[in-house]
């Protein structure tokens, strides 16, 4: 999988019309420093060697340096001081998406066609239908005036000063402080990021608890003489998480190549925001080092899925029987 | 099981559940569906009364009425009476249902393949019931779970107690559900159709099971099938369900023997083997109708070859078929037979000016 993912994007890089060398050069380079700098990247060799290269240097982890956004810094590097942020934004879209997402989907489930349920439903519909880059600008300018829209309430001076845009402050997640300030600033971020995959847990939270609740063992709980509270915990819960677990890693991805948008909006430069800047500028060891890591981090996640799959459900086993 | 005992006890002990006049009907916006239409019975200890009837006469919504698991929009309707031990249930709350469910009412489903939650061990479901009504818990919870599922025919149980539902076969789920509905010892096994789902020969094996826990425990069985070779082969007494009503109820030999109302004698012709020697199957023609007002008529009239005029203008009530018969009744407008057909319909209006039709 990661060999075939890797190669892939060798060919895509290299094959596309990227052009690194005139980066660098910018338009006015004469050939003479052009074929010095091609030489010197090693993009004379043949492609087999290139690719030989590229593939070894992967696996051992050796990602190079870039060549164009900063040049002789390397790609570990970067990576280090952008990565953070992108996690802590997507590590809080994830969390809203599934403690807010998930609950009200049950609770929906649990009381169906009724009034709240109804105001569940149609607000994850209409949550689930506002596009990202819509949903991240209206929120900002929102946000950024917010004394008009909420009577006086000031989300910039709200607990810390902080303007709505820009990337959190992470130096200092350890003192209490600190961690609210870097909470604050990526909350309208991971709202809108979160928000998409926050109708959609409702959404299938719902279903799934509706179709737990009309089968036949929680009849027989109910004839066992099962308690409702303990019926819903402990029968219906389970039950339900079983399809909601594909959703959650699934919208684990999408959190990661989604936020590229939301990044540059917010202006929180991160992975999606490094990324993109190095495909505009030809930046191929970053290109190919970042997507490694997408793909690195793709399969972790479906082993991670495979893994909770097991601890929810037994009749999925390592065995692969059942 | 021994007939002559069970009717010589039936009249002497109060019944252990009586079921008078129940009425379970559902709201829907367009009607309302009276699936269960003022059905009377009494089950005493040690006896299995069967009910038989087809698809959609009310038989599972008899069940669950009595279990108070009829689901919204259903409801039993007031005017409804369900004793079990000389207590009224219908008028119990919720919390004192649920500790009767399971403890001294249980319930057996007709599906084995679900209706045990797959995310727990066939053990962990039986010990639930355990916590819940004799609160042991642990080690003893778990020995008593093995004796359970070794007293219905599950070989190895202590390895099997660990295990998932998945790795039951159909014949062996429906065994643990059973062992569950006798965790607690009940005095009522409610079983709506147990064997439907299974192969005949595994059938045979659930039934020769149910009649042995009888015997051993004492228990009372409400049995529901749609089969009436099975109903033939397990109860003492038998009551003919038709649109959400009893049209007929007797002792097992006799209902085969000498069955009165024409559906039942449409019934028994139309099992395959009744007629060998027909070219073709007789049937009933015709399907079940949907009850969905309180009947001034006989339901099965436009059914039934032996209909006549009165049968669309009277509803029939359960009467003793003849003077001589002893706990036969059937519900139907050529009974009681000693009577003229005048008479009989007389009787028949006066009996329904009496009965208590609620339309909520």
């Amino acid at each position: 999988m990661l060999l075939f993912g890797a190669s892939i994007t060798f060919l895509v890089i290299r094959a596309g019309p990227l052009d690194p060398v005139s980066a660098i050069l910018g338009p006015q380079g004469d050939p003479q420093a052009y074929n010095a700098i091609r030489d010197q990247l090693g993009l004379d060799q043949p492609l087999w060697q290139q690719y030989i290269d590229y593939m070894v240097n992967m696996f051992t982890l050796n990602l190079g340096e870039s060549w164009v956004l900063q040049p002789d810094t390397s790609v570990y590097s970067l990576v280090v001081s952008y990565a953070p942020r992108t996690i802590w934004l997507g590590f809080w879209a994830v969390l809203i998406a599934i403690f807010v997402g998930i609950p009200l989907g049950f609770y929906a489930g649990l009381n169906p066609n009724t009034f709240s349920d109804y105001i569940a439903s149609f607000g994850g519909i209409v949550w689930r239908a506002m596009p990202n880059f819509w949903l991240a600008v209206i929120l900002m300018s929102v946000l950024s005036q917010s004394e008009k829209f909420f009577f006086g309430f000031n989300w910039e001076g709200f607990l810390y000063a902080t303007n709505v845009t820009g990337p959190p402050p992470l130096g200092d997640l350890t003192s209490v402080d600190g961690f609210l300030k870097a909470l604050k600033k990526i909350a309208p971020a991971a709202l809108v990021l979160g928000s998409a995959s926050m109708g959609n847990e409702m959404r299938i939270g719902r279903t799934a608890v509706l179709e737990t609740v009309n089968s036949n063992f929680i009849e027989t709980a109910r004839a066992k003489g099962v308690p409702p509270r303990s019926l819903v915990w402990k029968h219906i819960f389970r039950n339900a998480l079983i399809p909601l677990v594909p959703i959650i890693t699934g919208e684990a991805f999408i959190l990661l190549g989604g936020s590229v948008l939301v990044e540059s909006v917010f202006d929180i430069s991160g992975i999606g925001y490094l990324f993109f800047q190095a495909i505009k500028n030809g930046d191929m060891p970053l290109v190919g080092s970042l997507m490694f890591i997408f793909i690195l981090l793709v399969v972790l996640i479906n082993i991670m899925q495979d893994f909770l799959y097991t601890i929810i459900d037994p009749r999925v086993g390592y065995d692969g029987g059942a | 099981m021994a007939q002559k005992e069970t009717s010589a006890v039936r009249s002497e002990e109060e019944p252990l559940l009586s079921v008078d006049n129940l009425q379970t009907a559902f709201f829907t916006d367009k009607e309302v569906i009276r699936a269960v239409d003022g059905v009377n019975f009494d089950i005493h200890r040690g006896e299995t009364v069967g009910i038989v009837g087809e698809s959609g006469s009310g038989k599972s919504v008899t069940a669950r009425s009595i279990m108070g698991l009829v689901d919204s929009p259903g409801r039993v309707l007031s005017g409804s009476s369900i004793t079990f031990r000389g207590e009224e249930l219908t008028e119990k709350s919720e919390k004192q249902y649920r500790s009767l469910r399971g403890s001294d009412i249980a319930m057996v489903f007709q599906d084995p393949l679900t209706s045990l939650n797959p995310v727990y061990t066939v053990g962990n479901q039986i010990k639930e019931a355990l916590r819940l009504h004799q609160d042991l818990r642990g080690a003893a919870a778990t020995e008593e779970a093995i004796n359970l599922l070794e007293a219905v025919g599950i070989p190895d149980a202590s390895r099997r107690v660990k295990e998932y539902p998945h790795e039951f076969s159909g014949g062996m789920r429906q065994r643990a559900v059973i062992a569950m509905a006798l965790a607690c010892d009940p005095e009522l096994l409610i079983c709506d159709e147990p064997t439907t789902a299974l192969d005949v020969t595994i059938q045979a094996q659930i039934l020769e099971l149910l009649q042995d826990l009888q015997e051993e425990r004492d228990l009372a069985i409400m049995f529901i099938t749609h089969d009436m070779g099975v109903i033939a082969e397990i109860s003492d007494r038998v009551n003919v369900m038709y649109a959400g009503e009893i049209v007929e109820s007797a002792p097992v030999e006799e209902l085969f023997e000498n069955p009165r109302h024409p559906y039942t004698q449409g019934l028994l012709q139309s099992i395959p083997g009744n007629q060998p020697d027909a070219d073709r199957l007789s049937t009933i023609e015709g399907d079940v109708p949907t009850p969905n007002e309180p009947a001034g008529y006989c339901r099965f009239e436009p059914r039934c070859p032996k209909a006549f005029e009165d049968c669309t203008r009277v509803h029939p009530a359960s009467v003793e078929v003849n003077d001589e018969a002893d706990d036969h009744t059937a519900a139907c407008l050529l009974y009681p037979e000693d009577a003229s057909q005048a008479e009989a319909v007389e009787l028949h209006e006066q009996l329904e000016s009496e009965r208590e039709v609620s339309e909520r």
